[in-house]
Order: structure tokens, then C-alpha cells, then sequence
């Protein structure tokens, strides 16, 4: 895993944060290399007890979006997305990044307080 | 896309039938056994086992496999394993250098659907204006809204997305183009590397750090030690640890014929295919439920096993829903975990221990008394 490109911009952070090391870098992976980011870049959550990811999803876009990576094993209560939300003043929405241990990442879109569903 | 014809989904079938030919990684070969001279029957005289060679990464919990030739044999004989860059099959070096795969056909049908629905929604407005002008003008209602109609009319517009792909060849790129790395890798789950090494004798496994080639005993503990937080092999093992407990509904329903893949999509642990993913959707959805035979160990375990526990009726409807929508049936399957009281804890040092196991099935299918009376 260490040799490989994905690795080398998050290693610091993988160090960091051992048990999160292998959904981290699935996601860092994803973002990079399959929905190709432009501007992606880790942010270091303290709250969240992890690296966050933040990029554009083209180059023509303008929205700076969030991904949050996590495990199919935690469990994460309200009042960690309550903290993850205060930290990241100004955000509202993140995607939570899911991952499995087949690769596969699941994206989930939360938003800050409700959302009028669109028309 | 316009419509396949009849022989052109035909021959797409038979291309399938011989690209998915072998269901698992190893082949019989045969030899004719001539009796007096004379090629009676083939008889099956030996295995052709394949050589693949994976790397074990403890953080993913998951094998590697670098080398394509060694991925596209996996995934064409028994669908193991995922690309890390893509939806199923590695495509992902496919897709950068511009040839048709699976994800852009998907999406180009996605597409079409969505032209398809705003023409829809767009029709039914002007039928229903249409409707309404003609009752305040006291004329009679014109035809019923014919959805047939608007979509004969969507299938003979040109499709916007036509205009906007780049042509093949591009008069100012380069003539020569720098050959893409490939840098997508086919990730096996800890589960389908250990079934493919101990029951198909069809993967070797090598250590991350030295690349030394791992004993089926050594990938065993490493198996169970990637799920403690951090990775420890000198720990004792137990009965209820994750890869275990996973393991052992993996290999019944690998060994039944089924081909496992995750069901991270469908709110479930596996899914069931009959033959692989390319040919139908699962039809099964399964959740692996652990049983405790006794409740100590479960007070003992540094694991947090899911679903341990009875589930709330809101959870069941809300998975037995996600399920019937995409029209799978959902199978409970509970995986009793033996007491380490009762059984020796050296049998954790092999998969002899599998036999302690037991597996039990419950289908659950939502019943509506007022719609269901056959």
C-alpha cells in the first residue's frame, strides 16, 4: 500500500490515524483516481478523529465538496455529526465516504438541519 | 443506444457463455484414454491450477492483485474479487485511454432514462393543459395520454449527448500518446483470498513487508490478527472474530455453487448471484446474523460484531424494503459462534474449526394479506 501513488500525499495522516488507515486511503484512492478530484486535499478533523477529504468534483466546478471517510464497522451517533458539522464552520452538506473491504465505497450525502426535497 | 436486434443480443450471450466459460480458477484438464487404440472418453486426469499471486495489506484488510492477467483470471473464473477503481470488473485503464466499458454504458443508458423522463413529465403538462382548455371551451376531451406515443417520439430525436462526445482522433493531440500506468489493483476480501488458497489451492499470498510467500497457517492468523485494532498476531485467537464469523458464510455459500459478492449497495452483507454478476442481478440478499452459544464470550470480545443483537422492526422493514424495491429476497442467515468453554481454543489454529459452526437460514418476504391470494 505505501508504494502506492494514492499513499504518498495522505502518509503522514495514515501514521496518525492507524485504525482509520485503510478507509482513508480507499476513499483518498477513490477521490484521486476514479472521480478524478481537482483541488483535492486532506483536512485534518480533530473532532472527527480523522483525515477528511475536500476537492471539486470537475474542473469547471465551484463547489468545494467534503467527504468524510469511515468503516462499514463503526457506529457513529448524532453527536459526532453534530461535532463534525461545528468544526467545518460554513459547510452544509458533507458526503460520508463508506467503505467496504471489497473496495467498494458507498457515498452518502448529510446535510446540515433538513433539506426541502427538490421538485 | 438503439435497440439491440435479436442476433446481435445472441451473439452478446455467446460471448459471455465463452468468456465466463470456467466457473472457478481451476480447470480439468482432460486426456482421451484410448482403449485398443481408439480415443474412447475424456477423463478428467488432473486440476490446471493457476499460480496467482496476491499481496496481503493488514490496514485494507484485503489482498492485492497487482498483476492484470492474474485479476482478469480471477474475475472471469468465479467473479473473485473487485477492481479498486471501478464498479466490478478493473476497467479503470479502459476507461483512461478511451474504449467502451461497462460504467459508460450504464451511464449513457442513465441518461437516456433521464431525456426520457422529462420528455415524459413535459408531455403529461401539455396533455393535462391541453385537457383543461378543452373542458373550459366545452369541447369534447381530446384522446387519452398515450405514453407510447412520447416514447416513439424520444427513440427519433437525435440524443443530445451525441453532439458533445469528442470524435476518436483528435487532429491536435500528439501522435504519440504516454502509456497510462495502470494503477488499479483487483482487491480481494480477506474471505475470498483464504477460500481461494485453502479450498482452490489457486492464490499465493505474500507477506507486505518481506513479499515472502505466506503458509496457509501464517495467512490464517494474519486473517484473524488484521481484525484486532492495531493488527496483532501474538494475540489469541477467538471464535468470534469478524473474519470468521464472515468466513464461514462465505465458504457455505461458495461451496453451495453460489458466487458471493458484497452487498455493502443493498443494505446487506452478501449477495447472492447464480452465476455471476454479468449474467443477471442477485436474487438474494443476505445478512449474516452471530449467534453467541454462550454470553461471556461476547462480554470478553474486544470485536464489535454487527447485528449481534435482535433487530427493531424499523430496521428489518427498512432493509426488507431497500430489498423487494430492487426485487431481491432477503435471507437472514445466523452463524452460531461456539463457546470456547466447550470447544478447545487450539482448534482456532485451523479451519477444522468450521465445523463447530452452524448455519441456519430464515427467508423473509413481505406478505400482503389483500394482494397475496395465491
Amino acid at each position: 500500500m505505501e508504494a502506492h501513488p494514492a499513499y504518498k500525499p495522505i502518509a503522514g495522516y495514515m501514521k496518525r490515524y492507524p485504525m482509520l488507515a485503510g478507509s482513508m486511503f480507499q476513499v483518498h484512492n477513490d477521490l484521486m483516481l476514479a472521480q478524478q478530484w481537482e483541488g483535492l486535499e486532506a483536512v485534518e478533523l480533530a473532532a472527527a478523529g480523522r483525515v477528511v477529504f475536500r476537492g471539486r468534483r470537475t474542473k469547471t466546478d465551484d463547489k468545494v465538496q467534503y467527504v468524510v471517510p469511515c468503516s462499514l464497522a463503526e457506529s457513529l451517533s448524532l453527536a459526532w455529526f453534530g461535532a463534525v458539522f461545528r468544526e467545518l464552520d460554513g459547510v452544509q452538506e458533507v458526503h460520508l465516504g463508506i467503505t467496504s473491504e471489497d473496495s467498494s465505497v458507498v457515498y452518502y450525502k448529510l446535510s446540515r438541519g433538513i433539506v426541502k426535497p427538490p421538485l | 443506444m438503439a435497440e439491440q436486434t435479436k442476433a446481435g443480443k445472441k451473439n452478446d450471450r455467446a460471448e459471455r457463455n465463452r468468456i465466463y466459460a470456467h466457473a472457478l480458477p481451476a480447470i480439468p484438464s482432460s486426456s482421451t484414454k484410448p482403449w485398443l487404440g481408439i480415443p474412447l472418453w475424456r477423463t478428467p486426469s488432473s486440476l490446471e491450477r493457476p499460480r496467482v499471486v496476491g499481496v496481503f495489506d493488514s490496514a485494507t484488510r484485503s489482498v492485492w492483485i497487482i498483476h492484470s492477467e492474474h485479476a482478469n483470471l480471477l474475475w472471469r473464473r468465479g467473479f473473485f474479487g473487485k477492481g479498486s477503481l471501478s464498479r466490478s470488473e478493473p476497467t479503470w485503464l479502459a476507461r483512461q485511454t478511451g474504449s467502451r466499458t461497462a460504467e459508460e454504458i450504464t451511464a449513457k443508458r442513465r441518461e437516456e432514462r433521464k431525456t426520457f423522463k422529462t420528455e415524459r413529465a413535459r408531455a403529461i403538462v401539455a396533455a393535462q393543459e391541453e385537457a383543461e382548455a378543452a373542458f373550459a371551451a366545452g369541447k369534447p376531451l381530446p384522446a387519452p395520454f398515450a405514453p407510447e406515443a412520447v416514447r416513439q417520439a424520444i427513440r427519433s430525436t437525435p440524443e443530445p449527448g451525441d453532439a458533445s462526445t469528442p470524435p476518436p482522433v483528435l487532429a491536435a493531440e500528439p501522435p504519440e500518446i504516454e502509456p497510462v500506468e495502470d494503477l488499479e489493483y483487483l482487491q480481494l476480501t480477506l474471505q475470498e483470498a483464504f477460500f481461494l488458497a485453502w479450498s482452490l489451492d489457486s492464490l499465493r499470498v505474500l507477506d507486505a513487508v518481506t513479499h515472502n510467500p505466506l503458509s496457509l497457517p501464517a495467512l490464517w492468523r494474519a486473517s484473524h490478527a488484521a481484525h484486532y485494532m492495531p493488527p496483532a498476531p501474538q494475540l489469541d485467537l477467538r471464535f468470534d472474530n469478524p473474519f470468521l464469523v464472515n468466513y464461514v458464510a462465505y465458504h457455505h455459500y461458495r461451496s453451495l455453487g453460489w458466487v458471493v459478492k458484497s452487498g455493502i449497495k443493498f443494505c446487506a452483507d452478501l449477495l447472492l448471484y447464480k452465476r455471476g454478476p454479468v449474467f443477471a442481478h442477485a436474487e438474494f440478499a443476505v445478512i449474516v446474523c452471530p449467534v453467541y452459544e454462550d454470553d461471556t464470550d461476547r462480554a470478553t470480545s474486544p470485536f464489535q460484531l454487527s447485528n449481534v443483537d435482535p433487530f427493531s422492526w424499523s430496521w428489518l422493514s427498512t432493509v426488507g424494503r431497500v430489498n423487494s424495491q430492487v426485487q431481491k429476497t432477503l435471507i437472514l442467515t445466523y452463524v452460531t459462534i461456539p463457546s470456547s468453554r466447550r470447544v478447545n481454543l487450539a482448534a482456532l489454529d485451523s479451519p477444522g474449526c468450521l465445523a463447530e459452526f452452524s448455519v441456519r437460514e430464515v427467508v423473509l418476504r413481505r406478505w400482503v394479506p389483500a394482494r397475496m391470494r395465491d
